[in-house]
């Protein structure tokens, strides 16, 4: 009944919150009604893959949540933008992103010792709003088009949901483009520094972390590969991921955190102070924009998340290998 | 997207859309007998109305916050079920409700 609880959790985590405990109440009576008539004409206990088959064919918890929420919120201007299942996460991911954003600049202005201008935030609020705007209006779209897809099933189910296809290809399509960028970054620096290359050169610092983190790149690349071939190895993502998000945020603290210098003006115009000035502007836009805090604080975040979703997967490993041993005494 | 999946789904928006207001009347219908959820779609599908069970339970509560039928928890068989039945206002529409059907229905047949 684990899977179930979990399951039904994951519904519950979709619903209007003033009927959810109703509404699961219900669904709990159901699915135990189902899994009980099953149990008795098979004559024996469910297995857990065949528990997870029965849940697979009610719905993917978002959807199944959906059906409840035909009249709740929604973003739409004369067609459906945001539907009214992800419209509560929306909400959730912009409170948060914008509470961080203006944070994050509030905090540079603090360490630059500059005055606080409210026009500062303006534009940083600005783009957080469109893009995670863009980016749940494309969630929606893919909801639409493919309404059971899975994406982020609960954890205790997870195991048994073969990652999709769809979603390899879309972290490769992200995150490709973004290895080819790193890999050339040491050759065409100005892909980072922008004009500043011409009087800029890369800091000794930066070769340090230029090894680590393009090894990140490739783990999580390879990871998307091999769920493309393989999305029966549903235990991949987790594990790969909770490691590469772990080496990443203590890359990333000893980047951000520990180290000051990235880019330092380039050797025919050292002493000049404009450069001096530039070198300074471009470190603090590296350390605190590009590679900053936030991506820190996302895979310090992440890992964790990860983690919890190995324990699934361990505790079958661990069961089974119980079971092995059981068998091999016996 | 070839021709025969265009017709498929048409077919299968026109045939939901037909089905959709037929099985709001046999579930008012079915529940002039009061039943939980489970009991209540089995019977349907014993009586050819298969309705799965995420259409059924919205379904069933859209129609308790309109008015139409009144629902109670309850224990049975050692778990606590919901049953629902219709209301004095459920009773009131079901009458001209099915009148409407089989005028309809018998319209349809002269029709055809």
């Amino acid at each position: 009944m684990e899977l179930l609880e979990s399951y039904l959790r994951a519904v519950k985590r979709y619903l209007p919150r003033a009927q959810s405990a109703d509404i699961i109440r219900e669904l709990s009576d159901e699915l135990r009604s189902q899994l009980e008539e099953k149990e008795s004409a098979l004559g024996r206990p469910m297995t857990d893959e065949e528990v997870t088959a029965l849940l697979r064919q009610h719905g993917d918890p978002m959807t199944v949540a959906r059906r409840y929420r035909q009249d709740s919120p929604s973003l739409t201007i004369g067609w459906e933008l945001i539907g009214p299942e992800l419209f509560p996460m929306y909400l959730i991911m912009l409170s948060v992103n914008l509470v961080i954003t203006v944070a994050c600049v509030a905090i540079v202005f603090l360490i630059m010792h500059a005055p606080i201008k409210l026009e500062a935030f303006v534009f940083p609020v600005l783009i957080q709003i469109i893009v995670l705007t863009l980016v749940f209006i494309g969630l929606n779209l893919v909801r639409r088009k493919y309404p059971q897809p899975w994406y982020y099933p609960p954890a205790e189910l997870s195991p048994m949901i073969p990652i999709p296809r769809g979603y390899s290809i879309a972290g490769l399509i992200l995150w490709g483009p973004v290895l080819l960028w790193w890999l050339a970054l040491p050759h065409f620096p100005s892909l980072i520094l922008g004009s500043a290359a011409a009087h800029l050169k890369l800091a000794p610092t930066w070769h340090n972390f230029y090894v680590p983190i393009l090894l990140i790149l490739l783990a999580s690349i390879s990871q998307r590969v091999i769920s493309l071939f393989h999305p029966n190895w549903t235990w991949l993502v987790p594990f790969m991921r909770m490691i590469i998000n772990a080496t990443g945020a203590l890359v990333l603290y000893f980047l951000v955190f520990k180290s000051h210098t990235l880019v330092v003006v380039a050797d025919a115009f050292q002493g000049a102070t404009q450069y001096e000035k530039l070198a300074e502007s471009v470190n603090g836009t590296l350390l605190w924009g590009v590679l900053g805090p936030w991506l820190w604080i996302w895979a310090g975040i992440s890992a964790p998340i990860y983690a919890w979703y190995c324990r699934p997967h361990l505790r079958k490993l661990l069961r089974g290998k119980r079971g092995g041993e059981g068998a091999s005494v016996s | 997207m070839s021709p025969g999946t265009d017709n498929h789904d048409l077919f299968e928006n026109l045939r939901l859309e037909l089905r959709r207001g037929s099985l709001i009347l046999a579930v008012l219908a079915m529940l002039r007998k009061e039943q939980y959820g489970y009991t209540l779609r089995k019977t349907l599908a014993d009586q050819g109305m298969p309705i799965d069970e995420g259409t059924l339970y919205p379904l069933l509560r859209r129609l308790e916050s309109q008015g139409l039928l009144v629902s109670e928890w309850r224990e049975e068989d050692k778990r606590n079920k919901r049953f629902y039945r219709l209301s004095a206002e459920g009773k009131a529409i079901l009458k001209p409700l099915l009148a409407e059907w089989q005028s309809i229905n018998s319209s349809l047949n002269g029709i055809l």
